[in-house]
């Protein structure tokens, strides 16, 4: 075990767990303000990405003009699921919200099929990042050492938004009290359709970027995501964006390093992890206790 | 009150028409047509068929309904099965092994299927063994390539409904080891997925190459969960060991993602010998394009560029003709599946089970991937693909087969008991 391994082996963890994050970013604002276990958020990474292939295909291969339409493309769906939808099931205990987000996902993964056929569509390469650097005398992917840059990017931009402006006042007003926020004059309504289509692009730009970082597409590939996504919320605490990324970067390492090092157990060490977090602190790292 | 009463006499007058109807047009129709020559067989016979048709690998489910829809209509259109006409249902395994049990019971209990074929994964063909036993159906498999399957619930338990058209793993271990064998590297390393398939094709691979060429030795392995993306870690493993060959029954859209996040890290750089048991599927060829490196040995359970015959470029012409897309092999088997009932009813004259089974014990089918016999022992379809590098054609836009290896399936195929001295190659 030397050291250019084990810097290989972080790197690798670090944008396993930023790619995870930002699909677990979107999941857990509309989770935090909405107060909704969106399980249709993994369809929303699997629809961004089928359509940044299709734009980017269409427009000469180039996946910048893919990752900027692409992602818009899919919180148009987004507007619909929430406007005509979800808005019904808000007061309804959680199940109902699952069922009705599950319900999305079965239609989503049809509805891929019946467009983009069954089978796997291979990604291009993005000219520029498709290389890799070499890092002690091993190459790594250039395109994962961008994810590694774009995750905190996101970070610092959603907290930046929520915490120094008067959008994010409003939205941290109407997700502690949505009546006091109502009566004052805020639009609940409008704030939350809004909010859920930002987390709807969240997820799609995971989408997006996923098409050269995993180089395929295939129909029901949010599905794996967005259980890592989970555990990762649910690690954080339920909620919260800062536990989120906290809990991106830990499972991000963890898989990385569990499956260099201690192979045998790969599968079960994020899963372990997230017992022993709800064993001693049920709400997460950051969630608030109820 | 009076229209009601109406309705109910038109009722009864429509019932006993129909019945009276019925009884007439079989006496009539019984000695005419092609029913008078295969008495026995009562049509139409019913084949049904399970392959995976949801989640990331439902393109393989519609390769095989491809194939198999193209028999159905060539075998219909040329007057069925022996004069009947063969009908087909497919449902979704969705490759957990209680669906494929619940479907199995479907197919033979409420559709009233006479035959059963498909099935994509080797835990769902263990898994039904028994079932296809209680059921007394025969369960063609067209993809699931455990050995165990044939060895064991075949010729060890003596489940005689199962037979197997596709390659079984000894193409990924055996005949891999004859191919690597001739190749300058002493080192090998493999991801491969974390479960039976995985296992068994590399301990095989192992076992053999060991046998083959004393001096090998084999010196890293990792193993990828199914549904792994992000295979990152796993190169590194085959990075930090450094072997000279490199080896990998990852297949479908986990190998294109695989090999294109390995050509990232430059791994095909460093590694110059690799084995791809499963590399020459269509959907991988086709998924990872012209960034598949050259001089990649490939093979899979059928070619479409072998053999290079009349028999085999016609069919495939045709299936593009039909389909717009080159076969992928699970096309080629289901393909195969039904004319080998075909075949098996009517040499049989029957089409129950145990005179199928019968017929099919033995058989010669010629194919668009050659002829296969049956193996009578153990019901495995001996036929032969090939091993390949790859290399660019400029009629296709994907990487295929350049130099070819055909190791005969007599030299590659494990022997009957299956145990104790001279059953496994060499022999």
């Amino acid at each position: 075990m030397d050291l250019k391994s084990i810097v290989h082996v972080c790197l690798a963890g670090l944008s396993t767990g930023m790619f995870i994050w930002l699909v677990a970013s979107g999941l857990t604002l509309i989770f935090g303000v909405l107060g909704v276990l969106n399980f249709a958020h993994g369809s929303f990474y699997m629809l961004g990405a089928y359509c940044c292939f299709t734009v980017l295909s269409r427009l000469g291969n180039n996946f910048w003009l893919g990752l900027l339409f692409g992602p818009l493309a899919v919180c148009v769906v987004g507007y619909v699921i929430e406007r005509f939808f979800l808005r019904y099931v808000y007061r309804l205990e959680l199940p109902y919200q699952l069922l009705l987000t599950f319900a999305f996902v079965l239609l989503f993964d049809d509805l891929v099929k019946i467009i983009w056929g069954a089978g796997s569509l291979g990604s291009p390469s993005v000219s520029g990042l498709a290389g890799s650097v070499p890092i002690l005398g091993r190459n790594f992917p250039t395109y994962s050492l961008f994810i590694i840059a774009v995750g905190p990017l996101v970070a610092l931009g959603l907290w930046a938004l929520i915490e120094k402006t008067w959008y994010g006042r409003i939205i941290r007003a109407a997700s502690s009290d949505r009546e006091m926020a109502s009566a004052i004059g805020v639009n609940v309504p409008v704030l939350f359709t809004a909010v859920f289509i930002f987390g709807t692009w969240l997820g799609a730009m995971g989408g997006g970027l996923a098409v050269p970082y995993v180089g395929l597409l295939t129909p029901g590939m949010g599905e794996a995501i967005i259980i890592d996504a989970f555990v990762v919320a649910v690690i954080g605490g339920l909620g919260s964006l800062k536990g989120a990324f906290l809990g991106a970067l830990i499972i991000g390492l963890l898989s990385s390093f569990g499956t260099r090092f201690i192979p045998a157990f790969d599968m079960f060490l994020t899963f372990i992890l997230m017992a022993a977090v709800l064993l001693w602190r049920p709400q997460g790292f950051f969630g608030e206790a109820t | 009150m009076s229209k009601k009463g109406f309705t109910r006499r038109k009722f009864i007058k429509t019932g006993l028409m129909t019945a009276g109807a019925a009884a007439l047009g079989t006496g009539v129709l019984k000695p005419l047509g092609l029913w008078a020559a295969t008495p026995k067989i009562k049509g139409p016979i019913k084949v049904g068929y399970q392959c995976v048709l949801s989640g990331t690998l439902a393109g393989y489910g519609e390769f095989h309904k491809m194939g198999v829809t193209m028999a159905m209509e060539e075998i219909n259109a040329a007057g069925g099965i022996a004069g009947n006409k063969l009908d087909i249902e497919y449902r979704d395994s969705t490759l957990k092994a209680d669906e494929a049990i619940k479907n199995a019971r479907y197919f033979a209990d409420s559709w009233e299927a006479d035959f059963l074929g498909g099935i994509d994964s080797s835990g769902q063909a263990l898994a039904l063994a028994p079932v296809m036993a209680e059921l007394d159906r025969v369960l063609m498999v067209t993809h699931a390539a455990t050995e165990k399957l044939t060895e064991q619930q075949v010729f060890k338990n003596g489940i005689k409904q199962i037979f197997r058209i596709s390659m079984p793993t000894y193409q990924d271990g055996n005949a891999a080891a004859f191919v690597a064998k001739d190749l300058p590297a002493k080192t090998w390393a493999t991801v491969s997925p974390k479960y039976e398939y995985g296992y068994t094709c590399w301990a095989m691979f192992k076992d053999t190459l060991s046998k083959l060429k004393p001096d090998v030795s084999f010196i890293a392995d990792s193993w990828a969960p199914f549904g792994t993306t992000d295979f990152r870690s796993h190169i590194n493993t085959i990075m930090d060991a450094a072997p000279e060959g490199f080896y990998s029954v990852e297949w479908a859209g986990e190998l294109i993602a695989f090999i294109k996040q390995a050509n990232q890290a430059g791994m095909f750089d460093k590694i110059k010998h690799v084995m791809l048991p499963v590399g020459a599927a269509m959907d991988v060829l086709e998924g990872v394009g012209m960034e598949m490196p050259d001089n990649i040995w490939i093979s899979g359970r059928y070619f479409f560029m072998y053999p290079n015959d009349a028999r085999n470029n016609g069919w495939v012409a045709n299936f593009h003709k039909r389909w717009n897309h080159y076969p992928a092999y699970v096309s080629e088997t289901g393909y195969s599946a039904m004319f080998a009932f075909k075949k098996a009813v009517e040499t049989a004259g029957s089409k129950d089970t145990k005179a199928v089974v019968q017929a099919l014990e033995g058989m010669t089918l010629a194919s668009p991937a050659g002829d296969r016999v049956f193996r009578k022992e153990d019901h495995q379809a001996m036929y032969e693909v090939p091993w390949g590098l790859t290399v660019s054609n400029p009629k296709y836009p994907f990487k295929v087969m350049g130099k070819q290896i055909v190791i005969p399936a007599k030299e590659c195929f494990n022997r009957p008991p299956f145990e104790g001295p001279n059953t496994k190659p060499p022999f």
